[in-house]
């Protein structure tokens, strides 16, 4: 599974990682490039954090192999500096301050005081949070931690951001400043894996998305190509007095331009396929179940 | 490598600090503790208990048995008899405050009261303390003073001593005729005296009584003790060697100090399982860092917490409450080995639950239990002995003993060797036990 565009950032290679009985992760492949934004779709238990573990060194495929950038192992510490890893929980320390947090985690990976100075008050002020900096995160609100958590991913300025669900349990607001914040790291340059179970962030976020479930890598691609394949056609519903006409087309406005002749029409819908068409293709349930 | 070994414990540190309740139990509670427990020690020391003695009776005579006995009864003494040596031995070493020897020739000198002898006693004192001796003199000579009292109401015993006492005077050629005169009747008033006083015995009850001096308020018995010394006693300096604490504190302190220690311990511990908990410990994983940083890091807060606890409870203790360690090299090296001690233990309690409410409840179970059994709540010397025996298996008994030989127990370094070799063992056995059974993933 290529893509084109910059270098590989990070190759999969067939891994498989089993818990007991359960297979979590199953003969998964692909690759990310450089500037480009992967996600992983797939509900709760796909397997999305498991391989997100995988790819930053907290566990071990039990078969394959995971490659950064020039084909470094993520087990090795110093391979590590090039990843940032925005966990699911919240994993920042509510005693300290944001800039604390921030200074600490950095100064595991830099060793330039006068770097670190400068990266941690360019995180604060990316995740907007430079006006709270001396405030503890226990008097944070749910959106500014997500926020904080995704600046300390951010404060070594790695390569290779691995954002997983980054805005689980975040209001509306807080959300749309996320997405602008990650839409400007893929400007930057960043090769980021975005895992979620939220459609619309996948369409709206994502250069391509890889649908996950059981553990396995159902299609990867990109939005509109995993559509045109596995999304089936567009649904014209016309509404009349008594009826309501479902049709299936691959030329909705043709169809739509048809029925407006049949003059008994009160409304018409089109809907097109999506990813949550793609995923009910794929796996014969609903993306939520 | 160090540096990010540091950044890790530093922020430990921070964040132990900003815990009220880690705070609170780590620092403060050991201060209370020790100063809670030096105050009531101190109270004790200064209650009316009796003074521990020896009496040694080098006379073996009917008075000298009479004198060892009063003092056995007496409110203010706790009497032991023992020979010259041991006496001598037991207040060298601060075992007894004082001795007192019935020397030979007492009783004869305790039967001849109308002659120039007086019976004489030696006792031996601390010279530390100084203040104590014209008490404890005191006391003995209050006691003398009772034995004369009681031979002068033995009738039998006094017409003895007067029938003696003429004899010699009538044996006595140097005596002129007028003080012969004098002698023998003061003397045969005596005799009528003690005859009359054989005679009423049995009708009065109270008969021995002195009268008292109603207008003044004492007795003819306190006012004739005010001149006149019953016996002579020599006092000898037993410069006492000082294996015991010279103050309470010094006692309180190191007990105080394990608290700390032990608040420290649970503190981190719990502290490891947190970080794995809530995912901070999954963060420093995939940060450019190893393991071994990551366990050395929070090690190193231990050590540091520990020893910087212990260091500052000292000067507190040796500015404020005087305590002096008799050694602070061994007492540095002790806190070390105690720092080893508990990090290693520390390490160990992270591995007892996967939850922080199940660590912290073991964890402080088998704290309590060191505690308890190491002398950490009750002193080891209060247990029986097979109790203080299976101390042994518990770290605190040697970190008690590690701070005490340092501090007042007076340990030559080659003693101070069994219990820094125990400690560093415990340390680096619970470390390994401790790093073979850490969970890194919180599922397990």
């Amino acid at each position: 599974m290529r893509t084109t565009g910059g270098k590989t950032m990070l190759r999969l290679h067939k891994l498989v990682k089993r818990f007991g009985s359960v297979v979590a992760v199953d003969d998964l492949s692909l690759e990310a490039r450089s500037g480009e934004v992967l996600g992983f779709l797939g509900p709760n238990g796909a397997g999305k954090t498991t391989t997100i573990s995988m790819v930053s060194g907290l566990l071990r495929p039990d078969t394959g192999h995971v490659e950064l950038d020039e084909g470094e192992p993520p087990e090795r510490p110093e391979s590590r500096r090039k990843i940032g890893v925005a966990p699911q929980a919240l994993a920042i320390y509510d005693d300290l301050t944001a800039e604390e947090n921030l200074r600490f985690f950095g100064k595991l990976a830099l060793a330039d005081a006068g770097r670190l100075r400068a990266r941690v008050d360019w995180c604060l002020d990316f995740v907007l949070l430079t006006d709270r900096r001396k405030d503890y995160v226990k008097t944070f609100s749910g959106g500014m931690k997500r926020r904080l958590n995704l600046a300390v991913a951010l404060v070594h300025d790695p390569p290779l951001l691995l954002l997983d669900e980054p805005t689980a349990g975040v209001d509306p607001q807080s959300r749309n400043v996320i997405f602008e914040k990650i839409l400007d790291l893929k400007t930057s340059g960043r090769t980021i894996v975005y895992t979620t179970h939220y459609m619309e962030e996948a369409e709206r976020l994502c250069d391509r998305v890889g649908i996950i479930d059981h553990g396995r890598l159902l299609a990867i691609d990109k939005v509109d190509r995993l559509i045109d394949a596995h999304g089936g056609k567009s649904v014209v519903t016309a509404v009349r007095q008594d009826s309501e006409e479902r049709i299936e087309s691959s030329d909705p406005i043709a169809e739509v331009v048809k029925l407006q002749g049949a003059g008994d029409i009160l409304s018409l819908r089109i809907d097109r396929p999506n990813l949550e068409r793609v995923f009910l293709n794929l796996t014969g349930r609903e993306l939520r179940d | 490598m160090m540096r990010r070994v540091l950044a890790l414990a530093g922020k430990d540190v921070r964040l132990l600090v900003r815990d009220k309740g880690g705070t609170f139990v780590t620092f403060a509670f050991p201060f209370i503790y020790a100063v809670f427990f030096g105050l009531i020690f101190a109270s004790r020391s200064g209650t009316a208990s009796k003074i521990g003695i020896d009496v040694v009776d080098e006379d073996q005579t009917v008075q000298s048995a009479a004198f060892v006995d009063k003092l056995a009864n007496a409110d203010e003494f706790d009497v032991t008899q023992a020979t010259r040596k041991d006496a001598n031995d037991d207040v060298r070493r601060g075992r007894k405050v004082a001795y007192v020897i019935v020397t030979r020739g007492f009783g004869e000198a305790a039967g001849g009261i109308f002659f120039n002898k007086r019976p004489k006693l030696e006792v031996g004192i601390d010279p530390a303390r100084q203040a104590e001796t014209a008490m404890f003199q005191g006391i003995l000579t209050k006691y003398m003073f009772e034995m004369i009292t009681s031979t002068f109401t033995d009738t039998a015993a006094m017409t003895s001593q007067i029938d003696q006492a003429k004899k010699l005077v009538a044996a006595d050629k140097s005596l002129g005729p007028i003080r012969r005169t004098m002698f023998d009747r003061f003397f045969n008033e005596l005799d009528r005296f003690t005859t009359e006083l054989k005679q009423n015995e049995p009708a009065e009850s109270g008969g021995d009584a002195i009268p008292e001096d109603k207008e003044n308020g004492e007795t003819a018995e306190t006012e004739s003790r005010a001149g006149w010394q019953p016996m002579d006693i020599e006092t000898t300096d037993v410069a006492r060697e000082h294996t015991g604490p010279k103050n309470p504190y010094e006692f309180s302190f190191p007990q105080g100090i394990i608290w700390g220690v032990l608040g420290c311990c649970a503190s981190f511990g719990i502290s490891l399982v947190t970080e794995r908990t809530s995912g901070t410990l999954a963060r420093l994983r995939v940060a450019p860092i190893g393991r071994v940083q990551i366990l050395g890091g929070k090690a190193a807060a231990c050590f540091a917490s520990t020893l910087i606890l212990a260091t500052v409870m000292m000067f507190v203790g040796r500015f404020a409450f005087g305590v002096h360690p008799g050694s602070w090299w061994h007492l540095g090296v002790s806190l070390t080995c105690i720092a080893v001690a508990f990090v290693g233990i520390m390490m160990f309690l992270s591995t007892l639950g996967r939850t922080e409410r199940t660590v912290s409840g073991v964890s402080w179970a088998v704290l309590l239990g060191m505690a308890m059994l190491g002398g950490g709540m009750v002193p080891q010397f209060y247990m029986p002995p097979w109790m203080q025996a299976l101390g042994d298996v518990s770290p605190v008994k040697w970190a008690i003993l590690a701070m005490e030989g340092a501090i007042w127990r007076g340990f030559s370094t080659s003693e101070m060797l069994l219990p820094w070799a125990v400690l560093a063992g415990f340390g680096l056995v619970f470390f390994a036990i401790g790093v073979r059974g850490f969970s890194w993933t919180h599922e397990g």
